[in-house]
């Protein structure tokens, strides 16, 4: 187990410094001159060589590559040029919404998901089946940006159900302040028993969190399906069948069961890819997380917020996927000698 | 394993809790609680009573520092600091701010400014001679942002409390430059005490005079800024006015059309022509006033075909003036001359029109048009911008039909930028679109700034040299301060030079503000001089 652990971090290790590497070259292949957007349309040529200077922009670029990753190990990854504060503390301050969007949109994709595949698996070839697979279709690939403009329109504008934008009721922030310990709004608020703040920001995620949720929970009621139709067919659950047992007691009983590793594997996959969705979701919605940031920083060609973000959604992607394969070779064996 | 499962949640439990208890946690926007209290769950109450909320579509604030703020957050600063002086759109004068009277000497090189008497900083300091001293003179030492609005000051005086005294290089209109939108905020430099004033500021504190004083600063948070009434303010409280404001980022435009026509939102400072005809139709509060901001066609008369003169008047007709401002639904309105309108220096009755017939002959002229030789002419131009990319499309649809070639690219600025000031002529484009717009209510930017010549290109992107225009530009600002009058016939003068002789620059259009307002709020003006800027202390609140 320690030489297979050793192995992943190993190739993890390899992923993110090639994703450094990528991240800094494509900064510095980007034309125009990143001292111009610190230092201002109107920068006089002082200011610019200023800028020039502060960011080592003169020195030759293995130099600027190494201290990159000098940096970036030591925790510092930069000035942001358009909030002017470091990259890394602006990661910081974005990422707990983020992660608040995603991790709600995730537990409304499960909860929709993994039943909606049950029901399919159930009834396959069926009316219920086709229409599972229809809508799980259409969740997938409906462009998440039109969705949530759709949902707000419709929900938050025309209806008033919910809210139109916001994490929850700024107001609240005198009237009820919140005591802040993970920056994750709705934790917070659960931990401190701040209950305004927690049911106004359940409020304010329904809308959000629906939309982000319609892919993972597409993709987890398809997988859902195909795992269980899949385990249908082995012995195990024939026997039971045999037992006596009925066709949906032997699903959830027999059959779930074995086809979780395929579904939760999934799960861990797509929450890295959910992040990124979320972005154009969190621009619709006002959601102060990292599709915001990276917006306002791609606006404003502010290379090194840029960088961070990648870099942050790729460390993600890693180390989802590195947790995927340590789940898997602890639950099954075989998968480290492969 | 049911056990395994109880161990789980406990220990899910047990962490967050110990998180509670040890994490030390922050109190998030701790501030003025004083306010009405507002329901839990639910949509946000209406932005009415005594909070206004402003929708930027962007981050407000990137600099603190009233000293070299340069940025996004003068829709804040303006807010909590104030200057000497303030330009009034209407009169197209500047009038008293924390200055109650000026004057200068006949030769325009010594200003005294006499202050506002029982005014406190929000620091508690009252506001005197040497405290307004202290803070020009700081924001000139810095000399980062626009505090080349100083450039000219040779010496400041505070020659009693409420007297200050300036000494000037050379003749400048100083009290129009000190109602300069940025780098003219007078502050308390003693705010940090023995610290670093620049640390202190970066932290998300004011220092200023202004009627609202930063309550809570949360970078990266939907409300990102809440300001709230200083009770000390030298123009008092009486009456109905807005106690809070609050600047809730909000970067989609549908969002904020729907924000503000729920009335949770105040005041949204720009949408899309469809988006505001919309709002318009059901009722919000809409106002439209030409800005300060007009889009410039720069045409390279240095190298490349257009160092013909004739090949630049030609593409000068060739704009649809009157189609592209019909085209932009009304986010545009025609230029008349260089200088936009409500500025010392604009001349009316310069609208230009297009002239296909004489675009033609012109061409022809010079052995291109039907029939003649093909013109091929590149033209850079703000990627993104769709009103930019309006004025691409129409004008190369014309170019077409008389045999010219517009090779228009969308860039990002500074690689736009990069390759307009390119040591290698060949790299340059042959036209250059963007915007300008004055740091204070003066039309001389456009052309000291622009169209002077210098050794190495910055802004003027079209590489002209003319001794004859440096030297009336040299003497407009001088001529402002002594002669209004030698001042306006300079500039209307200078206008025909670059324009109708030397065909150096088209201007397609003027910006026009499209501003949405939730119902009741009375009393906006909208003042290019201070762009987005919405004064809320000037405003009342709804019913």
């Amino acid at each position: 187990m320690l030489r297979y652990l050793t192995r992943r971090l190993g190739q993890a290790v390899l992923v993110v410094a090639g994703v450094v590497t990528l991240t800094f070259t494509v900064m510095r292949l980007v034309p125009g001159d990143p001292a111009v957007a610190f230092a201002g349309p109107r920068a006089t040529p002082a200011e610019l060589a200023a800028a020039r200077e502060r960011f080592g922009l003169d020195d030759p670029l293995w130099t600027q590559l190494w201290n990159y990753a000098r940096d970036l190990a030591g925790g510092d990854w930069g000035t942001s040029l358009h909030t002017r504060q470091p990259v890394a503390r602006d990661l910081t301050l974005a990422f707990p919404a983020s992660l608040e969007l995603v991790g709600a949109a995730l537990v409304v994709a499960v909860a929709a998901g993994v039943p909606l595949g049950v029901l399919a698996a159930r009834f396959k070839a069926g009316l219920p089946d086709l229409s599972v697979r229809f809508t799980s279709m259409l969740a997938v690939s409906v462009p998440v940006f039109w969705l949530a403009l759709v949902v707000q329109t419709v929900f938050a504008g025309n209806l008033g159900w919910f809210p139109v934008a916001g994490e929850y009721d700024s107001s609240l922030d005198r009237t009820s302040p919140l005591t802040v310990y993970t920056d994750i709004t709705i934790v917070d608020a659960l931990i401190t028993g701040n209950w305004p703040v927690f049911t106004s920001t359940l409020w304010h995620l329904a809308l959000p969190a629906l939309v982000v949720a319609a892919y993972p929970a597409g993709v987890i009621a398809q997988m859902t399906r195909a795992a269980l139709i899949e385990e249908s067919g082995q012995d195990h659950v024939r026997l039971s069948r045999a037992l006596g047992f009925g066709r949906t007691a032997v699903l959830v009983r027999f059959a779930l069961r074995p086809a979780a590793g395929p579904v939760l594997s999934l799960i861990a996959l797509v929450f890295a890819y959910a992040i990124v969705n979320g972005f154009l979701v969190e621009a619709v919605f006002n959601w102060p997380g990292l599709g915001r940031y990276a917006a306002a920083s791609i606006r404003s060609l502010d290379t090194p917020a840029i960088a961070g973000v990648t870099l942050l959604v790729a460390l993600l992607y890693v180390g989802s996927n590195l947790l995927v394969d340590l789940v898997q070779g602890v639950l099954d064996p075989r998968v480290r000698t492969r | 394993m049911r056990w395994q499962r109880c161990l789980l949640a406990a220990g899910t439990a047990a962490a967050l809790a110990l998180a509670a208890a040890c994490g030390g946690g922050q109190v998030r926007g701790a501030g003025d609680r004083s306010s009405a209290p507002s329901g839990a769950g639910g949509a946000a109450p209406p932005a009415t009573g005594t909070t206004f909320v402003y929708a930027p579509n962007l981050d407000v604030v990137t600099d603190w520092d009233p000293a070299s703020s340069y940025s996004n957050e003068i829709v804040a600063m303006q807010n909590i600091y104030e200057s000497l002086t303030k330009y009034n759109i209407r009169t197209q004068k500047v009038e008293p701010r924390l200055a109650t009277a000026w004057e200068s000497s006949k030769d325009g090189k010594t200003w005294t400014f006499t202050l506002r008497e029982g005014v406190r900083f929000h620091t508690g300091k009252p506001l005197t001679a040497e405290a307004a001293k202290d803070a020009i003179q700081r924001t000139k030492d810095k000399g980062a942002g626009a505090a080349y609005i100083w450039d000219s000051i040779k010496k400041i005086k505070a020659k009693d409390d409420l007297t200050l005294e300036f000494k000037l290089k050379y003749p400048a209109p100083l009290d129009l430059l000190a109602s300069a939108d940025f780098a003219a905020y007078i502050y308390d430099t003693a705010a940090a005490g023995s610290g670093d004033l620049e640390k202190w500021f970066a932290e998300g504190r004011d220092a200023g005079t202004g009627p609202y004083t930063v309550d809570s600063w949360q970078k990266g948070k939907e409300v990102e800024l809440s300001l709230t009434a200083f009770d000390g303010y030298w123009g008092g409280w009486q009456g109905a006015k807005f106690t809070r404001v609050e600047f809730r980022v909000t970067p989609e435009l549908t969002t904020a059309a729907q924000l503000v026509q729920r009335g949770e939102v105040s005041f949204v400072p720009r949408l899309n022509p469809q988006l505001f005809a919309q709002a318009a139709a059901q009722g919000a509060q809409t106002t439209q006033a030409p800005s300060f901001q007009n889009l410039l066609a720069l045409f390279n008369t240095e190298s490349g075909p257009l160092k013909d003169e004739r090949l630049r008047k030609a593409v000068q007709q060739a704009i649809d003036y009157d189609g592209l401002v019909a085209a932009l639904k009304g986010a545009g309105v025609a230029a008349s001359g260089l200088v936009p309108q409500g500025l010392f220096g604009h001349v009316a009755g310069r609208t230009p029109k297009q002239d296909l017939a004489g675009a033609e002959a012109l061409l022809k002229e010079a052995g291109h048009g039907p029939g003649g030789k093909p013109l091929t002419l590149t033209m850079t131009y703000a990627q993104g911008d769709a009103d930019q990319q309006l004025l691409a499309t129409l004008l190369s649809s014309t170019l077409s039909t008389l045999n010219v070639k517009l090779e228009a690219e969308p860039l990002q600025w500074t690689t736009q930028w990069d390759r307009g000031k390119s040591a290698d002529t060949g790299k340059r484009q042959d036209i250059f679109v963007m915007y300008w717009y004055p740091d204070y209510a003066d039309a001389y930017s456009w052309f000291a700034n622009v169209f002077r010549s210098s050794d190495t290109p910055s802004f003027n992107l079209t590489y002209l040299k003319d001794d004859t225009f440096d030297e009336a530009v040299d003497k407009l600002n001088e001529l402002a301060a002594v002669d209004k009058e030698a001042a306006l016939t300079s500039y209307a003068d200078l206008q025909t030079r670059l324009i109708d002789e030397l065909a150096a620059v088209a201007v397609p259009y003027v910006m026009n503000y499209q501003r949405v307002l939730a119902g009741g709020i009375g009393g906006y003006v909208d003042n290019p001089a201070y762009p987005n800027v919405v004064f809320v202390y000037d405003l009342t609140p709804g019913a």
